[in-house]
């Protein structure tokens, strides 16, 4: 299967990218000192694993989406993908394993970011509070969430722009609104709501891909 | 044989009134060639003349065209993926992933193509040995020189042993010794019965290896045919070569002959007698030579020059231009 094999040699190519490596690295180092800063302003211990959270969802999301549409638009520019276009492939598995590589490099980082903040809590208080633990995984599968909309939007700007720093700027403005759309649940107190920002997220992120695939698929290169 | 089959005759390759319009600029005006199973094809032109845009639409990058196109007999872009099965391509600029090394990017490709690992791993070593890449194997091909890369992008093009190979520009960037052994390979691979379309700017290596030419300007076709078939075709006046063994004024002699238009001596030695356009050439040339013997000259040589490729290409360009 085509994109099977595009999604690893894609996975490859991310895990050791610079941006990556900030964000298998970074995330948990920023979150330690936010959460370090913070307490010594405030005087309160905020617990670890709620600021990793709170980081991973600004962050990762952010960095992803601009990550991707670069990535698409330089290789767009190059000509990188005519040499995959004359093979007998689906147009699509080029930009679905890119979103997959990313978004699983990305959930990996994050689940680290929070796995720290777990144990860094844990080292600390000697307790993990089941509140702390729901509200972490919480707000892990809304960041998730979210960071599913902000690659989706990435891919479709990556496809439809015709330069890097159009690109880049659609991202961060556009990408970032676009990405708070799976919090309307949230929002409006529902019941369940992390099972609608799951489903709502995945439906945009679907919407988003489909129009990118749809733009790729008319491509002339 | 499937009813989405075009040609009936032994062209591998048909474009039948192909036409693509890039906004009010027509990069192509009803061209028609075909190219026959095992041919080496050269295709020449000015920059922006619609070589480019010809492979293109041959490979399926761009499919918003007017015409008719086959490959194989699969109509392009319809059967994308029997032709691409088909096909080789090494584009003009060719780029790969900045993280990629040489090994990694062919086993990729490769297996896209449709080789399995085995192959991949059998097909890599061998094609690396001919292309002289065999010691770059495991670096990043952004770390090599636009030579190299370019030999890389060979290699990805011949590594699945297409049928059809697409070649635009390949010659470019590759220094003399890598010229002629690219030239060496598309002669085997011709021997071996893949087709070949290549496009290039230097023409006496088109004239080194090509069975046929094709000349575009302007998205139009000039001129289809060999070597000899263009040389015939253009009507241009005949010129007889004479190097004389010493400086003379006796080569003025030449004047008197039958069917001499002009004769001159461009440099001490060297005198060209040309001919009326209808001329016999083999009759002038034994005219010259009996004039030489009756006038006591001593000669090296006497050759009747043909027009190069270099000729050919500029009249008709430059007609084009007219």
């Amino acid at each position: 299967m085509k994109l099977g094999l595009l999604f690893v040699d894609e996975l490859r190519g991310f895990y050791k990218s610079k941006v990556m490596i900030f964000l298998w690295i970074g995330l948990p180092i920023i979150a330690l000192l936010f959460r370090f800063v913070s307490a010594s302003i405030s005087g309160q211990n905020i617990p670890f694993t709620l600021v990793s959270s709170i980081v991973v969802s600004s962050l990762a999301g952010t960095l992803a989406s601009v990550m991707l549409a670069v990535f698409i638009i330089n290789e767009k520019n190059r000509h990188v993908y005519e040499l995959f276009l004359i093979r007998p492939l689906k147009r699509r598995d080029i930009i679905l394993a890119k979103f997959f590589s990313v978004y699983t490099c990305v959930a990996i980082a994050s689940l680290i970011a929070v796995l720290a903040g777990m144990i860094t809590d844990y080292a600390t208080t000697g307790t993990l509070s089941m509140t702390i633990l729901n509200n972490a995984g919480q707000s892990l599968a809304t960041s998730l969430s979210m960071i599913a909309v902000s690659c989706a939007a990435g891919v479709l700007i990556g496809v439809a722009s015709p330069s890097v720093l159009v690109g880049a700027i659609l991202v961060i403005y556009g990408g970032n609104q676009i990405s708070v759309i799976p919090l309307v649940p949230t929002l409006l107190n529902l019941q369940d709501a992390t099972v609608f920002t799951i489903v709502l997220a995945g439906a945009t992120a679907a919407g988003l891909l489909a129009a990118a695939v749809a733009l790729f698929e008319r491509k002339q290169f | 044989m499937t009813s989405n089959r075009l040609n009936d005759s032994n062209e591998f390759v048909v474009l039948r009134n192909v036409t693509k319009s890039f906004g009010s600029f027509r990069a192509l005006n009803s061209i028609s060639f075909g190219i026959k199973e095992g041919e080496i094809f050269g295709y020449i032109g000015p920059n922006g003349a619609g070589k480019t845009t010809t492979m293109k639409i041959l490979v399926g990058l761009i499919s918003d065209f007017q015409g008719e196109v086959s490959i194989g007999g699969y109509q392009v872009p319809k059967r994308k993926d029997e032709i691409h099965k088909l096909l080789g391509y090494l584009p003009q600029t060719v780029a790969f992933q900045e993280w990629r090394t040489v090994n990694h990017a062919l086993k990729t490709l490769g297996k896209l193509s449709g080789l399995s690992d085995a192959e991949v791993e059998g097909r890599i070593p061998e094609i690396l040995d001919l292309l002289g890449l065999a010691d770059v194997r495991h670096k990043k091909i952004s770390q090599l020189s636009g030579g190299m890369t370019q030999k890389v992008g060979l290699a990805q093009a011949l590594l699945h042993e297409p049928k059809l190979l697409v070649l635009d520009e390949p010659l470019g960037g590759l220094d003399p010794l890598s010229r002629h052994q690219f030239k060496d390979i598309v002669l085997k691979l011709g021997q071996k019965g893949t087709t070949i379309l290549f496009s290039s700017h230097i023409l006496s290596d088109v004239q080194d290896v090509a069975d046929r030419i094709g000349i575009i300007n302007r998205g139009r076709i000039k001129q289809v045919g060999t070597l000899n078939e263009l040389k015939s075709r253009l009507s241009s006046q005949k010129t007889v070569e004479v190097l004389l063994s010493y400086v003379s004024d006796k080569w003025q002699e030449f004047g008197a002959i039958k069917n001499v238009t002009t004769v001159e001596q461009p440099s001490p030695g060297r005198v060209l007698v040309k001919l009326e356009t209808n001329a016999d050439e083999d009759q002038v040339v034994n005219d010259i030579v009996q004039s030489i013997v009756k006038l006591g000259i001593r000669v090296r040589g006497i050759t009747l020059l043909e027009p190069s490729l270099d000729e050919i290409y500029l009249n008709y360009v430059q007609e084009a231009e007219n």
